[in-house]
């Protein structure tokens, strides 16, 4: 159950494409994330799952069913806001319990849900509460929860941490990917942070300019990027580019170079020391700004020329039209 | 600078204005320092509002304690609380005919029954028409700018637009004639003339309360909305349990305001019917106008005594305002 079909989806808002044909396949079960620069498409294509939109053309199934044209009640998927959208006149527990009282669902199965989800969640202590007096954190779980109690067949999520502070960004990303493992359900979530779309995915959907890049597990991502984009937005710091004589463009991660002789000549502007890591700022002979993070504490000084080393295996090459080659 | 020159000689007046007003004001700072100065800032607009409201309110608690038809107070005679005595004179107080007084009791009355239709017709038309014109609606500004303009007529051009409407052989009367109706008396018959009042008044003023409703709609989130589209939500739930309560605030400052102009109600109602026909449409500040002033028998004692009841009223609604107002900013 959970599985999501988007088949050749466009969306324009007056003159504007802001989704151009786009198709994808996500498993039930998976938690695929959809990242991408701001403004490229995410939330709406991700509007579109839920019914909160419609598609200008295309067709979107769940379980093989097509849904296009079902109200976003009738999709069985529940949404988490980036705002919390939390009703500040209820109670936690009037919020988690809204949703279910459009059912005409019994009281004590109500009851035995928000209990289930609350303890789950670790926020039995703050169901009496309003959302204003509630911390960050608090409100996100407290959205995750009265998501989780709908019992949806997937779960969508946008931008659901951005509005924590780093620290509480870091735990509850954990708790997410802890809780996708519990419940097992879709989920789709939607983030501009590729740390996050690194750690928590089976699956990343690279987006850009309302066009997926590329879709495929982290680890694939960042080892085969498909163009130079994808390259260049998965993995932090950034992956250098430097232009060879034949057209091509080579693209090498910073991680990936090392002090060492006969390597490429970089003068260097400025190094920043991490303790376990330096990364070094500089400029190759023919002017390109690099960076390289080499391990360990070196403390070369502005000017210096040093040679820094590659294994060719970890050279990415992109042609002229920025794919892989 | 073209226009360097004339500019140059407009200011000339203000210029040297200031230039007079500095040493005496230089003096004054010296002498009194910055109290002073403050002071002197605030003593035109304190000056405007003692000769205008303050001293006038004084007057007028003097006036309801003295008798006779006199205007000047040195010419009056003391009668202690005699105008209140008569006022509150009455067998029952809901059968004004019982009442020494029954005009007054006639008017308060009225004014009460105004109040309640007035108040409740209008918050509930500017409900309505708020939330249709916080849709997404062709031409918004267009009918934005068409509720709110009454609000900008005075109130005598009110009185008698709708006069003309109204009258036997107005626009009104001329409309269902051509549509093969009987003509109504609007004006001069007593049901009729206290809801065509009425229906003027909620045409002047709603305006003014769909603006704050409005505010009130849009200051809330879309996504709240959204949140409940995705639970299934039908819609009559959505109104009660999410817009309702979050636009509470709104609607009791909306409430209380149109309580205390309605209970004031005077002008556009006295332009439109007079009063009439007989009493049906004479509402307190009439009552207190006609006694003190108009009447072959004028009694300004009288007529202050019953103003001051009517501001004690006022007073009590504009406390609750002003608590709701406090308690409103205090959420935020
Ligand atoms: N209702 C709308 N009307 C017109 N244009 C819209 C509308 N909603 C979104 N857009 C446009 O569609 C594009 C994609 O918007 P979207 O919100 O999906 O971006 P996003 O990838 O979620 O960005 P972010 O990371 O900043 O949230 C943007 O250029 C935006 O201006
Ligand atoms: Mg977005």
């Amino acid at each position: 159950m959970g599985a999501i079909e988007l088949e050749n989806i466009h969306k324009s808002f007056g003159a504007v494409d802001v989704i151009k044909d786009v198709s994808l396949n996500i498993p039930e079960g998976e938690l695929t994330v959809f990242v991408g620069p701001s403004g490229c498409g995410k939330s709406t294509l991700l509007r579109l799952i839920s019914g909160l939109d419609q598609p200008t053309s295309g067709r979107i199934l769940i379980d093989g069913q097509d849904v296009t044209r079902r109200s976003a009640a009738d999709r069985g998927l529940a949404m988490v806001f980036q705002s919390y959208a939390l009703y500040p006149h209820m109670s936690v527990r009037q919020n988690m319990a809204f949703g279910l009282e459009n059912t005409r669902m019994p009281r004590a199965e109500i009851a035995s849900r928000i209990e289930e989800a609350a303890r789950l969640l670790e926020i039995d202590p703050l169901l009496d509460r309003r959302p204003g007096q509630l911390s960050g954190g608090q409100r996100q779980r407290v959205a995750i929860g009265r998501a989780i109690v709908r019992e949806p067949t997937a779960f969508l999520l946008d931008e659901p941490l951005s509005n924590l502070d780093a620290e509480l960004r870091g735990t509850m990303r954990a708790e997410l990917a802890a809780l996708h493992g519990r419940l097992g359900k879709t989920m789709i979530y939607v983030t501009h942070d590729q740390i996050e779309a690194m750690t928590l995915a089976d699956r990343i959907v690279v987006l850009r300019g309302g066009v997926v890049e590329q879709v495929d597990t982290p680890l694939n991502l960042f080892n085969a990027p498909a163009n130079r984009f994808v390259a260049g937005f998965i993995g932090a710091p950034k992956m250098n580019f430097l232009p060879r004589p034949d057209g091509r463009t080579m693209g090498i991660r910073p991680q990936h170079l090392r002090l060492g002789e006969g390597g490429l000549p970089v003068t260097v502007d400025m190094a920043e020391n991490l303790g376990a890591e330096t990364l070094i700022h500089g400029r190759s002979e023919d002017g390109h700004t690099l960076l390289a993070m080499v391990p360990g504490q070196v403390t070369p000084e502005r000017g210096d020329v040093l040679s820094l080393q590659y294994d060719e295996a970890d050279a990415h090459y992109f042609g002229e039209d920025g794919l892989r080659q | 600078m073209s226009n360097g020159g004339a500019t140059h000689y407009l200011t000339a007046p203000l210029r040297w204005l200031a230039r007079a007003a500095d040493v005496p004001l230089r003096a004054w700072q010296r002498m009194t320092g910055q109290g002073g100065m403050i002071a002197l800032f605030l003593l035109p607009n304190m000056a405007i509002f003692s000769i205008f409201v303050l001293i006038p309110l004084g007057m007028n608690a003097l006036y309801s304690t003295t008798g006779g038809v006199e205007f000047f107070l040195a010419d009056r005679p003391y009668v202690g609380g005699e105008h209140y005595a008569r006022l509150m004179d009455c067998e029952n107080y809901l059968e004004p005919r019982s009442c020494r007084d029954d005009m007054f009791w006639i008017a308060v009355w009225n004014t009460a029954r105004f109040v309640i239709f007035q108040v409740g017709v209008m918050t509930l038309v500017a409900m309505i028409t708020a939330l249709i014109l916080n849709r997404a609606i062709p031409a918004k500004a267009f009918w934005r700018a068409v509720f709110f303009f009454p609000v900008l007529l005075s109130p005598v051009v009110v009185g008698l637009i709708w006069r003309w409407i109204l009258q036997r052989q107005g626009l009104a009367n001329l409309a269902m004639f051509e549509m093969g109706l009987e003509p109504v008396n609007w004006l001069t018959d007593r049901f009729w003339a206290f809801f065509a009042a009425v229906g003027v008044s909620v045409w002047a003023h709603m305006g003014f309360y769909t603006l704050i409703l409005l505010a009130g709609l849009q200051a809330i989130p879309r996504d709240l909305y959204e949140a409940a589209e995705m639970d299934g939500t039908p819609p009559f739930r959505v109104f009660y349990r999410i817009t309702l309560p979050l636009l509470m605030p709104n609607l009791l400052v909306v409430l209380v305001l149109a309580l205390i102009r309605a209970v004031q109600i005077f002008d556009e109602a006295y332009v439109l019917t007079g009063g009439g026909p007989g009493t049906s449409t004479m509402f307190m500040t009439q009552y207190i106008y006609e006694s003190g002033f108009a009447n072959l028998l004028r009694n300004p004692g009288l007529a202050a005594a019953a103003s001051i009841l009517m501001a004690l009223v006022l007073v009590v609604l504009t406390l609750c305002q002003l608590w709701l107002s406090r308690r409103a900013g205090g959420d935020r």
